[in-house]
């Protein structure tokens, strides 16, 4: 069905992505294979050459030949590719032409000129298929991320094509949401669909692959076929840089836990919204001083509202935090507490990283700045412009401005949705690095690898009531993982 | 106010017109409220004119913005006709200026209240299709109505991030210039990056193809179209003959 | 690369005219503070030229800056404007879009002046003001006289009009450069513009 042969590519302006080379890839009608490997090996790449984006949208210099279905990509206009291929995104928010939900549904089908019965009759389908009647005439920008992504999954579907490519569309989703994507992959390839993944988090896709191929540098490393997927190794996959296959063999470093520690206390945290829906409501919490804190629970249980409470940001909590007998309300909190947001893009607003830094500074000390900037490997862009930087230095950047700002609670809000596993290490050891600052850390996270590398503590939410913190040792990682896992892979009998 | 309030008539809503319907007769009230003559007969078209957006609501179940409107225009109608040749001075200016300019634009204002967040974006769309709007037109009004909440959420999560850094209003007062920019600069980063996704997601989905698009929004004339239409061409007629004569 | 608006051309349009719209209107909200109505024609102009600037090097064909003014007129009027802004808004557009094309996108006065040009709509929405005056003299002449109508008059004579023209001129140049020296430090160097 999709044939690759001997193609090469390279980005035009080399800004973007490192380039592919000599791939050579035949993928069956029916199959589901997943591409992985280290941010930047091309795995996005190949997606974009299977969909028409390149050389459609991403210009650049091709070599070889994709052929789907016995046609060549590049010489078909983007629109007739579409008909074959259809995309799915990371970012749930901008894969949406639409405002209401119908609407996109039937998007695609409009842009082909399809009479209005075919598509109405498709509409139907498709929410049968999806169970997705309770999404329909629905505003989008009111769904939850795993929502949204379940209705581009069910748009795209309307559209028919023969072959789905999906860029890593886990990125921004919760356990559940997952479990709902696997269960969508499972219903496409039961209608003999053929399916590329770019993947970074993996075991999700365990039991659904036909192929897995591992990426280096723009070059297939390797192919695992399903037999041999089930018995690659933990120590295998570490050094191939990709994450876990099976979330029960996780282990967390080895921790000592100290008894007796201060704590900052929280008292009357309480959040309704304007309709009156009350999204959390604690009234009492013991956080620990000086140590990394797991906040887990599902999508909507109130993580991002308390973030958000904590440090200040939300006018109608009155929550009070006490630390050694300072009693902080709203507005000493909003000074005391730094969050890393999920999207660094937003709280980045100088001219160049150094003047970053000293915005964060009540004195502005260049010398200090720059001794910051050093401890995060930042110092030799100092000039740039924080925008122009890769999305792990943006991050770097912004925990350099919560260094700088001599906070001492920091907030992360997911920093490492998308991140492979060189790249979360690193993220992990920066939080360390903050830690024994003595800063008190909140992680907000649904990437357990991420938890196990850094975390000491974990609280978790469910339903706007708060549990914990717990310390995290062997017994409570069990629990974790359980609250993780929706659903036991082990089990997993084929699909649908 | 950046948020679109496009959300179409609760499910109980007595109507719902075309949105062509709805351009007209804003053509109308906006044309003959402004020219605002209220000497003789003319007085009673306005009149007639000013109680359709008050129907329209009503009908729409929206009761309390009717009623704001109805007092608000009631209020300016009368201080028009009686305040304005009992007061003297200063006072009179001002009742001459406010009752003048409430009872002229808040109509259309009103008309258009009602017009933004009765239609549906899609229907908006199929309205346009039909009036055949060339794509380059409403292509671009589609992706900027579905960039509206977008705009919003954005610039709500920086607005966030101001505060929480301590660059927000109080550094307006000191350097408005670097103001404008903190609240723009990130923003703009911000949609253009999600912009550049989308044009990507709807190059895969078809967009731009040489068929002419289909569009599955149910939208056409009926019966209280033709109603509100000919009252409001009537009360215009009325009103030039009126004026004229 | 052909002069015809491709589909991201068109999706780029309605983004910046989301944006414009956004930013101008959130601005124009001081217009309801009384006094400050007389600050919009100089405020609008002066804040939209850094949406308006990154816009211009997005794309460089004839038509986008139409296209919006064309939108922009055309949701004003939706929203109750009368059907003056339309009247001056696409013409003005046009006009722009034709000075801008002359230049290439590129030449920095011509970008000025179409700036500018563009930015007069704002007199469209602002006439009904005047239109509505008009009508207002004329009823209180006759139940005032002559004399204290026309000082009135004075007061707020025609030529509040052509200042405030003048107005939106001077916060366009003003906008104009502060949209470039924001284009300069920051989005050509984050690789944006």
């Amino acid at each position: 069905m999709v044939v690759f042969e001997n193609v090469s590519f390279t980005y035009k302006n080399g800004e973007q992505k490192n380039g592919i080379y000599d791939i050579n890839l035949s993928i069956g009608k029916g199959e589901v294979v997943v591409l992985c490997g280290e941010s930047g090996c091309g795995k996005t790449t190949i997606t974009r050459l299977i969909n028409g984006l390149i050389p459609n949208y991403y210009e650049g210099s091709l070599s070889g030949q994709v052929l789907l279905g016995g046609r060549v990509v590049h010489t078909m206009p983007i629109y007739e590719t579409a008909k074959i291929v259809g995309s799915v995104f990371q970012n749930p928010r901008s894969q949406f032409f639409n405002v209401d939900t119908t609407s996109e549904i039937a998007f695609g089908c409009e842009n082909m000129g399809l009479p209005e019965k075919e598509i109405e009759k498709r509409i139907k389908d498709t929410i049968i298929d999806f169970k997705i009647e309770t999404l329909m005439d629905r505003n989008i920008f009111h769904l939850s991320g795993g929502e949204k992504q379940k209705v581009a999954c069910a748009s795209v579907y309307a559209d028919m094509p023969d072959i789905f490519v999906l860029d890593e569309p886990s990125s921004n989703l919760d356990a559940a949401s997952i479990e709902e994507l696997r269960r969508i992959i499972g219903i496409w390839k039961s209608r003999g669909k053929t399916i590329i993944i770019a993947e970074h988090r993996l075991y999700y896709l365990r039991e659904l692959a036909d192929q897995l191929i591992y990426l280096k540098d723009g070059r297939i490393e390797n192919e695992f076929s399903a037999e041999r997927i089930k018995n690659i190794t933990a120590q295998s996959l570490s050094e191939m840089g990709l994450r876990a296959l099976k979330l029960e063999e996780l282990k967390g470093r080895e921790r000592s836990f100290v008894e007796k520690v201060e704590c900052l206390h929280l008292y009357d945290f309480f959040f309704s919204y304007k309709n009156g829906y009350q999204a959390m409501a604690i009234e009492q919490l013991q956080i620990p001083k000086n140590t990394v804190i797991a906040v887990v629970g599902e999508n909507g249980a109130g993580k991002s509202t308390f973030a958000r409470c904590l440090c200040g940001l939300e006018k109608r909590c009155n929550g009070v935090l006490e630390n050694s007998g300072t009693i902080y309300k709203r507005r000493k909190r909003l000074k005391s507490c730094y969050m890393v947001m999920q999207d660094v893009n937003h709280q980045l607003f100088a001219e160049s990283v150094l003047d970053e830094v000293l915005l964060g500074m009540d004195k502005k000390d260049v010398g200090k700045a720059e001794n910051i900037l050093e401890s995060l490997d930042l110092l030799q862009l100092k000039n740039l412009h924080p925008m122009s930087l890769s999305g792990g230095q943006k991050q770097r950047v912004a925990i350099a401005g919560a260094i700088a700002s001599k906070r001492e609670i920091i907030v992360f809000d997911e920093p490492t949705s998308g991140l492979d596993l060189l790249h979360m290490k690193e993220v992990s050891v920066n939080i360390d690095r903050l830690c024994q600052m003595g800063k008190t850390v909140f992680i907000i996270s649904h990437d357990l690898e991420l938890i196990f590398e850094c975390c000491t503590q974990v609280l978790y939410f469910k339903k706007g009531n708060a549990e914990g913190p717990y310390p995290l040792d062997v017994k409570e990682e069990r629990k974790l993982i359980s609250f993780f896992e929706i659903n036991n892979y082990e089990t997993m009998q084929g699909v649908n | 106010m950046k948020e679109q309030p496009s959300q179409s008539l609760p499910a109980n809503a007595y109507l719902n017109l075309d949105p062509r319907t709805k351009l007209f007769l804003l053509l109308i009230i906006s044309t003959i409220m402004i020219s605002g003559e209220i000497r003789g007969m003319a007085l009673y078209a306005r009149l007639v004119l000013a109680a359709i957006p008050f129907v329209l609501l009503i009908l729409g179940r929206r009761a309390k913005a009717a009623a704001i409107y109805a007092i608000l225009f009631a209020a300016a109608w009368l201080a028009e006709a009686f305040l304005i040749y009992n007061t003297k001075g200063i006072a009179n200016i001002v009742i001459v200026m406010l009752s003048g300019l409430i009872s002229r634009f808040v109509p259309c204002v009103i008309m258009g209240y009602y017009t933004i967040s009765t239609t549906r974006v899609s229907e908006f769309l199929a309205a346009m299709e039909r009036m055949r709007f060339p794509r380059n037109i409403t292509i671009p009004i589609a992706v900027m109505f579905r960039f509206f909440p977008t705009i919003a959420e954005e610039s709500h999560s920086i607005d966030n991030a101001m505060k929480m850094r301590g660059i927000g209003a109080r550094s307006f007062v000191g350097n408005p210039a670097v103001a404008l920019e903190y609240r723009l600069v990130p923003l703009l980063m911000s949609v253009v990056k999600i912009g550049d996704e989308l044009s990507a997601s709807a190059l895969t989905r078809g967009l731009g193809g040489p068929e002419k698009r289909t569009n599955v929004c149910k939208i056409g004339f009926g019966a209280w179209d033709a109603a509100f239409a000919s009252l409001a061409v009537s009360a215009a007629v009325f009103y030039f003959v009126s004026l004229g004569g | 690369m052909s002069n015809k608006l491709n589909t991201k051309d068109l999706i780029n349009i309605g983004i910046f005219t989301a944006i414009y719209f956004a930013v101008f209107y959130v601005t124009g909200m001081i217009g309801y503070i009384p006094i400050c109505e007389v600050l919009v024609p100089l405020l609008l102009p002066l804040v939209t030229g850094i949406p308006f600037m990154l816009f211009l090097t997005k794309i460089d064909k004839f038509g986008m800056v139409t296209i919006m003014g064309i939108i922009v007129s055309l949701i004003l009027f939706a929203t109750g404007h009368s059907w003056l802004v339309m009247a001056v808004g696409i013409p003005c557009a046009v006009i722009a879009d034709l000075i801008l094309k002359s230049g290439e996108y590129k030449s920095w006065r011509k970008i000025i002046v179409g700036f500018c040009i563009f930015s007069e709509w704002i007199m469209g929405a602002m006439l009904p003001m005047w239109i509505m005056r008009d009508a207002y003299f004329d009823r209180i002449r006759a139940g005032y006289g002559d004399e204290y109508t026309d000082t009135l008059m004075s007061l707020m004579s025609g030529w509040m009009i052509a200042v405030m023209a003048l107005m939106v001129v001077v916060g366009g140049i003003a906008g104009a450069y502060i949209g470039r020296s924001t284009l300069k430090r920051h989005f050509e160097r984050a690789g944006i513009a």
